[in-house]
């Protein structure tokens, strides 16, 4: 048997985590008070990069931490987490103006997490474990072009796909627990390799991947059953079934090539938020180390989320830029909610356990 | 189960305390999912060889300290007890009791 005895194993310490946590919280306060700046909402004293880089701190910076920390802490090994430290510290760099030197972080930080994601896949190699590969090199492949000078815009392949595969690799592995055809492997490959190879190419071939992506979640996801569950499960497939909507509508959205904003959105938001939302009360806990109990009232930030979504995305296709607006300030409103609600909650059960 | 001043305990009994510890996600016990492989209890030891659906998960660390956290609550006081993740052999569903297997749709 390959056994790895966990007592011994190599890591960073958890209160040491929380740290590198914050640095991509500051890179998600800064990119929402930048993306609600760029739709015209007067939010307050803003720094200038947050507003023109809205996309590149929330999504490297932001989303680039938060998923090299979880890879580090599925490695347990202390050289993977400076990938969340440079992700965080890339986020800081830009906001700071040092644009040039926080790209490269950031281009570091992604090279960290493909060698911890191949490290993870060398110890089982799969179908999930190679498309958490493949996802964080698209990843890695985006940030150096930018920090190349690569602009933003023909990078969005990249990070859609980096942040599909990622989250679509872990899915694919839990749906293990359900019996699927056996084409269910292959539909799946085929999606990831369309991913790819449209990436530095046609954001519609993006689209298309991603509405197949989508169909292929709703068939084989493990939310199907878990929805009919109770608690936490219910309310975590709840989340997924919602992002899953989303994902299929702004792949449609980018297939048919309209209503930029509105799709990228719908995945970057509608998909991926909805995905955070529901995995936090697990993550959490795996992360710090600190109980996140699942209270009923995660749905309200939830619904909001959605909610304040399809207000922004019907604003959006319709050129009214009021409705727009009024939807990019609920969406804000609902990841400070649930923030607020999860710091409670954790706050609670810390004091309860005393 | 009795605690008192005993120390000891059964893989059974052991077994048992582990069908408390849940995969989060599929709101069934890691025993009833087939990530439980192997108990072994001693005098000074419990040894317990467990595995997750994928080494990438990072619940990982997480569900090892949920498992010593069951033992040691349904032994108490023993000295020594050992988590290991175990990859090899790979989890899959045949792994699953037949409760699990047909709460999430598999043919008997």
């Amino acid at each position: 048997m390959v056994a790895l005895t966990v007592a011994a194993a190599r890591g960073w310490p958890p209160q040491g985590r929380l740290p590198l946590l914050a640095l991509g919280f500051v890179c998600l306060v800064a990119g929402i008070a930048g993306g609600l700046a760029r739709t015209g909402v007067a939010s307050g004293p803003t720094l200038a990069p947050a507003v023109g880089l809205h996309g590149v701190l929330m999504v490297c910076g932001f989303f680039g931490t938060v998923i090299s920390l979880e890879r580090a802490v599925a490695l347990e090994r202390a050289w993977a987490y400076a990938g969340p430290l440079a992700c965080g510290a890339g986020g800081l760099a830009i906001l700071a103006g040092a644009t040039s030197i926080g790209f490269w972080l950031l281009a570091i930080g992604s090279a960290v997490l493909l060698g911890a994601s191949a490290v993870l896949a060398g110890r089982r190699v799969s179908l999930e474990a190679c498309t958490l590969v493949v996802g964080a090199g698209c990843g890695f492949a985006a940030n150096v072009q930018l920090a190349l000078g690569v602009p933003v815009g023909l990078l969005l392949g990249w990070w859609i796909a980096f942040l599909a595969l990622t989250i679509g690799a872990e899915r694919l592995e839990l749906s293990r627990y359900l019996p699927r055809p056996r084409s269910a492997h292959g539909w799946f490959a085929a999606i990831a390799v369309a991913m790819v190879v449209a990436a530095s190419g046609s954001l519609r071939v993006t689209g298309i991947a991603l509405l197949a992506l989508a169909g292929w979640l709703f068939a084989y996801d493990l939310a199907r059953k878990t929805i009919q569950a109770r608690g936490l499960a219910r309310y975590i497939a709840a989340c997924l079934l919602a992002g899953y909507g989303w994902l299929a509508f702004g792949g449609t959205l980018l297939a048919i090539g309209t209503g930029y904003d509105a799709a990228l959105h719908a995945v970057l938001v509608g998909f991926v938020f909805s995905m955070v939302f529901g995995h936090a009360p697990v993550i959490v806990p795996a992360v710090l180390r600190r109980a996140l109990p699942y209270t009923p009232w995660f749905y309200l930030p939830l619904a909001l989320l959605h909610a304040s979504l399809a207000l922004r995305a019907a604003g959006g296709l319709a050129g009214e830029q009021a409705i727009r607006m009024a939807g990019s300030i609920g969406n804000a409103a609902a990841i400070a909610l649930f923030i607020a609600i999860a710091a409670a909650q954790a706050i609670h059960s810390r004091r309860r356990r005393r | 189960m009795e605690t008192g001043n005993r120390v000891s305990a059964s893989a059974e009994e052991v077994l048992e305390a582990l069908r408390a510890v849940e995969d989060p996600e599929a709101a069934m016990s890691i025993v009833d999912l087939g990530l439980v492989y192997d108990v072994q209890c001693g005098a000074q030891q419990v040894k317990v060889d467990m595995t997750l659906t994928s080494p990438s998960c990072p619940l990982g660390p997480y569900m090892v300290d949920e498992v010593i956290a069951a033992v040691r609550a349904a032994v108490p006081g023993m000295p020594d007890v050992q988590v290991n993740l175990v990859w090899d052999p790979p989890w899959t569903p045949e792994r699953m009791s037949e409760a699990a297997r047909a709460r999430f749709g598999w043919s008997p």
